[in-house]
């Protein structure tokens, strides 16, 4: 391994972007070439007679390939079809043959020598064809029955010089032009094929260079949150212009910078990644903001082992051959290939790299705490990692007691996102998804369940000018079997007001605004609480005196009633009577009548207690507790008066000891009272 | 105490036959003194312990003859009851209603009984106007002993008192006369704070305003009471220093004081169009010229006079100016709860007003300082003080709001200071009967409630001459006060009136059976 690329590789360097080991490796003996369908998301790797193909999906290297055998022949490019039950090779620019895995059926598909050629092909899931095949003339569209019969069923006309296409796009961009930067689009949806409206790249001319060219590398597609855009290197303006796709209307939605003449783009959990190839550091770019300003600053992309443990004896092996690192990684080799969404092929070393996001270092590295958090609660590749930095991010700030317009910022962002995420159903069907399991295939996917996927994948709510595209995430996400990064307002309190409590107690007036703020974020969103926050809230508002302000938030029911809640006033009033008599008003209101009752006795009202019970029937408090109040009280006439009531209430009362005890001592005292 | 009110009347009419109370001197229907027992206690010293004599223009030998007077009653009641000397004399000419505002410090007010059926008053009524004028004093200058303590000759004292509670007076003039709280005025309660009720949304919108409010000058808590139209929207300080705040706010602070005038159904006594007006007329014959106040020459130069009238405006910035601290000067007031001096701010949106208090403590370069707190207040409050606004201005039912048809009503919860009651224009609508046998029942209920301090529950209902019902409920600190004018109604009727009443607007606080 050579020294220098040895600080790039090592665990330790900072990094918000990185390699996973391990690598799916694909080296196969006398492989002839490595190819990605990515439709079926495959790693095919070809021999002179055999195709082998790795699901990417599940990424386990430990998998072992499946094997197809095909007749010899040079392969420009090779694809599955969706439902994988035919494979595909591009023979030459005139030729593409057809191989039934299981019937061993062979068909030979060519175009007219000479005229035209092939410049490549795609399998479709439009209602309209399932086979899409790009030829220097333009487009044909073919159905394919189950026996492998092509028939053509519409001609695109275009001139193209070349194309591109994704899968989880669904959408071909034709070039043509002598620069190549008049662009037609077609997307092949589910919803049928649309034609969207041609455009011009921008291309910047120097004097050097007045007509450059636009290759294919310069543009890559990327679906992020469901949108799609566009991203086209224009190396004489040093920009990557962005476009964005809408049913009607493709718009340029600014440019990014570039720093390197070698450049590739990556989309990990809706983020673009910009590779700065050159410069070896990556971007990373939240394009839902509409900020074009990077998340964090330029760093290098790095390759980590084994997550925990193994971190430190990766340090021990630095230097040594060691056992799970025994390619030699250069990173942005010539030799790497950038596969959609966010996979990096290294031709060199035969390996699959998938490209991960540091969720931890890129929330270190950022100063907006709340721009932070929506950009955490956008997160769903590691939902939970993200939902416990948003909560760890919550703590501190109340902890490090930033001003409370900050703090409520922070709390309005998550209270909305929750908010969001149960509306949109999101927080629900995700975890629903994790227990069905849904074929990431074409087959299933009805045309609704994909448009209902892909609103859900998306935060944004423009759809009136969005195209209804499957969400090509959709099956990674099953596949991370994540659950929203949405924080409920009970996991708030739990995670974050109870658990700073102790620490805030003696700044219990800022935690209360923040409380209240939180309280006034989610009424706001018509959602409710743990009913503890109450509780707390009343133990906060005593501890620290406030007791014209507790019984404002109780009569005007910001502290919501409950039983718990009472039983707290009455607590916290035995240092004010203002704050007992709301919890006693609250136990009379909210019926708790034996509650209510032993309350009352306990301050020494204890006539007004059994005149209570009596009228409620109230038999379940002891009895013994008003008749030793009112002898205490040394009462005998009111001491009278509730043995009377007391038989009354309770039948078969003049036959208890109790009865015997304090009718005896009534006649003791005093002989002139009859009961 | 109680027992000493019917025994002293004897005792008081030896003395007025004696011609010791040469009461009606001055004309005057109204007599008002504040006095110290702790000076003047040498003969040929007398006049030292007279802190303050209304009407001005009576003689000191008529002073001293109300002062000594009184001042003979208190001590003779004190053989009996130390602790509490005698809150009332009633003569048959007269009544004596007395406060100790401070340890030996004395108010007495002296109301002439007449023939008019308007002079029929609660002396508890009476009590509260002393003891509001005296609270509102001390939140404006500390204490009267404390004055004392820094002036003994009693210079200082009596340049604060006499413009201070002139112009307090002045609140009360009709015409060319005061007009002191009658039985017409049984159904409020002076001393209390009316709240606005509000939705729980709207109370976490305005929590959410205070929360903004309390950290405006940094790390030092500022404390803060909203006022909607005249109704109290939330306070951070102690009952008592709500109620003197609140008080001085619907005097002098809130759009309906600004706008002088066009608030004809205020639940307090606030002046009414036609004290207001008629208050500038009489003005100088109450006070003299008002420039010419005896200014005494101390070091304090001028006596802020803070409940003068017109006085205070809205400026631009939506804060509240005025120049009786002086031009420019932010005017500060004392808390009782806290024993802390604060600055006031006063902010208004419409019918929203916003009570700032600055702890001096955070104002060290003075104005600059205040500037700064007026900033952020702007700055970090405008959107929520909008945002209030709107909730308030929505569920706002206007002057009749608290009306519940067929009743005419007062309810006080003595805990927390505060009391709800008919609007005045309803009550007016109670014949002259009604009201006097409500005036009597509440009087009933005083005299119950100063027997025993523990409190008690109990109820009273009065069948009055024109047969309405005049029902009094007491429990644990609150209190009902009820007019029924259905003749027809029997006992029973009323008390189930009572009852659906307590159970549909007091959650059931006054449903005793």
């Amino acid at each position: 391994m050579p020294s220098s690329s040895q600080t790039s590789v090592g665990s330790g360097a900072l990094s918000h972007a990185y390699l996973q080991h391990p690598s799916l490796r694909c080296n196969v003996p006398e492989s002839r070439g490595l190819f990605y369908d990515d439709a079926n998301r495959l790693l095919i790797c070809v021999t002179s007679s055999q195709v082998f193909s790795w699901e990417t999906v599940t990424f386990n290297p430990d998998v072992s390939p499946s094997v197809d055998s095909i007749p010899e022949g040079p392969i420009l490019s090779i694809r599955f079809s969706l439902d994988k039950k035919v494979i595909a090779v591009q023979r030459s620019d005139c030729e593409i043959q057809f191989f039934h895995r299981e019937t061993k059926q062979t068909l030979t598909h060519k175009c007219k020598a000479g005229s035209e050629s092939i410049l490549g092909f795609f399998w479709s899931d439009s209602p309209l064809c399932d086979l899409a095949v790009v030829k220097t003339s333009g487009m044909d569209l073919f159905a394919c029955d189950s026996a492998m019969n092509l028939r053509l069923v519409e001609t695109k006309k275009v001139n193209v010089n070349w194309y591109i296409y994704t899968h989880e796009s669904r959408l071909v961009l034709l070039a043509s032009g002598l620069q190549c930067k008049t662009i037609t689009g077609f997307q092949l949806s589910t919803a049928g094929v649309v034609r969207l409206p041609k455009f011009e790249m921008t291309l910047a001319t120097t004097e050097s260079n007045s007509k450059p060219i636009i290759s294919p590398g310069d543009v890559h597609l990327i679906t992020v949150y469901g949108r799609i855009y566009c991203l086209q290197v224009d190396m004489e303006a040093m920009l990557l212009h962005t476009y964005r796709f809408y049913r009607d209307a493709v718009v340029q939605q600014g440019s990014l910078p570039i720093y390197s003449s070698k450049l590739s783009v990556s989309v990990v959990d809706n983020l673009l990644l910009v590779h700065q190839i050159d410069a070896k550091v990556v971007i990373i770019y939240d394009l839902f903001v509409d900020s074009r300003a990077p998340v964090s600053a330029p760093l290098p992309l790095l390759w980590r082992g084994y997550q925990g443990s193994d971190t430190s004896s990766q340090q021990e092996n630095e230097g040594t051959e060691s056992s799970t690192s025994s390619e030699n990684i250069v990173m942005y080799e010539d030799a790497w290939t950038f596969l959609v969404p966010d996979l990096i092929l290294d031709q060199t070393n035969k390996v699959l790299w998938r490209v991960h996001l540091d969720l931890e270092a890129i929330s270190a590295s950022s100063s907006d705490r709340s721009s932070l958090l929506e950009f955490l609660q956008r997160r769903k590749l590691e939902a939970n990692k993200a939902k416990q930095l948003c909560l760890g991010i919550a703590r501190a700030l109340i902890l490090e007691r930033r001003p409370a317009t900050q703090v409520t910022q922070a709390i309005d962002v998550l209270v909305t996102a929750y908010s969001y995420s149960v509306k949109a159903g999101i927080y629900k069907e995700l975890k629903n998804e994790k227990t069905t399991a849904t074929t990431p295939t074409n087959d299933g996917a009805s045309p609704d369940n994909e448009r209902g996927r892909a609103s859900g994948s998306s935060i944004d709510e423009e759809e009136e000018v969005e195209m209804n595209l499957p969400s090509g995430s959709a099956d990674e996400q099953q596949e991370s079997q994540l659950s929203s990064p949405a924080i409920s307002p009970d996991e708030l309190y739990k995670f974050v007001f109870a658990s700073v409590e102790e620490a805030m107690v003696e700044e219990s007036d800022y935690l209360v605004a923040i409380i209240t703020e939180f309280l006034r974020s989610i009424s706001a969103e018509k959602l409710k609480v743990d009913l503890n926050i109450y509780v707390m809230t009343v133990r906060l508002l005593a501890h620290s005196k406030r007791f014209a302000e507790l019984s404002l938030f109780t009569t005007n029911k910001i502290i919501e009633p409950s039983k718990e809640v009472a039983l707290q006033l009455l607590e916290s009033g035995g240092q004010n009577l203002r704050v007992r008599k709301l919890g006693l008003d609250m136990l009379r209101q909210l019926s708790l009548h034996h509650e209510y009752i032993s309350s009352l006795v306990q301050d020494g009202y204890y006539l007004e207690a059994l005149r209570y019970a009596q009228k409620r029937k109230v038999t379940s408090v002891r009895s013994s507790l008003f008749l030793e109040a009112a002898f205490a009280s040394n009462d005998m006439q009111h001491l009278a008066a509730i043995l009377r009531v007391l038989s009354e209430l309770i039948p078969g009362f003049k036959e208890t000891s109790e009865y015997y005890t304090f009718h005896g001592l009534l006649n003791e005292t005093s002989s002139s009272v009859a009961v | 105490m109680n027992f000493l009110r019917h025994r002293v009347v004897g005792f008081y009419e030896i003395l007025e036959a004696m011609g010791m109370a040469s009461m009606n001197s001055s004309g005057e229907s109204l007599k008002l003194c504040v006095f110290d027992l702790r000076r003047g206690q040498n003969e040929g010293q007398e006049l030292d312990k007279i802190l303050f004599f209304y009407p001005p223009d009576v003689t000191f030998s008529t002073q001293l003859s109300v002062i000594g007077l009184s001042e003979g009653l208190i001590t003779f009641t004190r053989l009996f009851s130390p602790e509490a000397a005698c809150e009332v004399i009633e003569a048959e000419r007269h009544s004596h209603v007395f406060h100790e505002a401070e340890p030996d410090i004395w108010m007495v007010m002296v109301v002439e009984k007449n023939k008019e059926i308007e002079a029929i008053w609660r002396v508890d009524a009476l009590q509260k106007v002393l003891k509001e004028v005296h609270s509102l004093f001390v939140m404006f200058h500390g204490s009267v002993r404390s004055l004392l303590d820094k002036e003994p000759s009693g210079g200082l004292i009596r340049s604060h008192l006499y413009p201070f509670i002139t112009d307090y007076l002045n609140d009360l003039s009709v015409g060319k006369k005061l007009q002191l709280p009658s039985f017409r005025e049984t159904l409020k309660e002076r001393g209390t704070v009316q709240m606005l009720t509000l939705a729980r949304d709207a109370a976490l919108e305005v929590q959410s305003l205070v929360g903004v409010l309390d950290s405006c000058a940094g790390t030092l808590r500022c404390h803060s009471v909203l006022l909607y139209h005249d109704l109290l929207v939330s306070t951070t300080l102690s009952p008592d220093d709500t109620v003197d705040l609140f008080t001085y706010s619907v005097m002098r602070l809130t759009s309906n004081a600004l706008s002088s005038g066009t608030s004809s159904w205020s639940y307090l006594r606030k002046g009414t169009s036609l004290s207001q007006t008629s208050s500038r007329s009489i003005s100088p014959q109450l006070l003299g010229s008002s420039d010419s106040l005896p200014s005494n020459g101390n070091d304090a130069g001028r006596v802020i006079r803070p409940l003068q009238h017109n006085k205070w405006s809205k400026g631009k910035d939506g804060f509240l100016v005025t120049d009786i601290w002086g031009k420019d000067a932010t005017p500060t007031i004392w808390l009782h709860q806290r024993q802390e001096r604060v600055h006031l701010l006063a902010y208004q949106h419409k019918c929203l007003t916003l009570v700032l208090l600055v702890p001096t403590e955070a104002i060290v370069n003075g104005e600059l300082d205040i500037s700064f707190v007026k900033h952020q207040v702007t700055e970090n409050g405008t959107a929520k003080i909008l945002k209030v606004e709107e909730k308030l201005s929505k569920g706002w039912g206007g002057e009749n709001a608290y009306h519940v048809s067929g009743y005419r009503y007062l309810l006080v919860d003595n805990d927390m200071e505060v009391s709800r009651a008919s609007p005045s224009g309803k009550v007016a609508t109670l014949a002259k009967e009604t009201l006097l046998a409500v005036n009597k029942l509440r009087e009933t209920v005083d005299t119950e409630k100063s027997r025993t301090k523990e409190e008690k529950d109990m109820e009273i209902c009065i069948r009055a001459k024109n047969n309405a019902w005049a029902i009094a409920r007491v429990t644990r600190g609150k209190e009902l006060y009820m007019a029924l004018e259905k003749a027809s109604d029997t006992l029973l009727d009323a008390t189930d009136s009572v009852q659906s009443f307590s159970n549909r607007y007091c959650n059931g606080t006054f449903s005793m059976d």
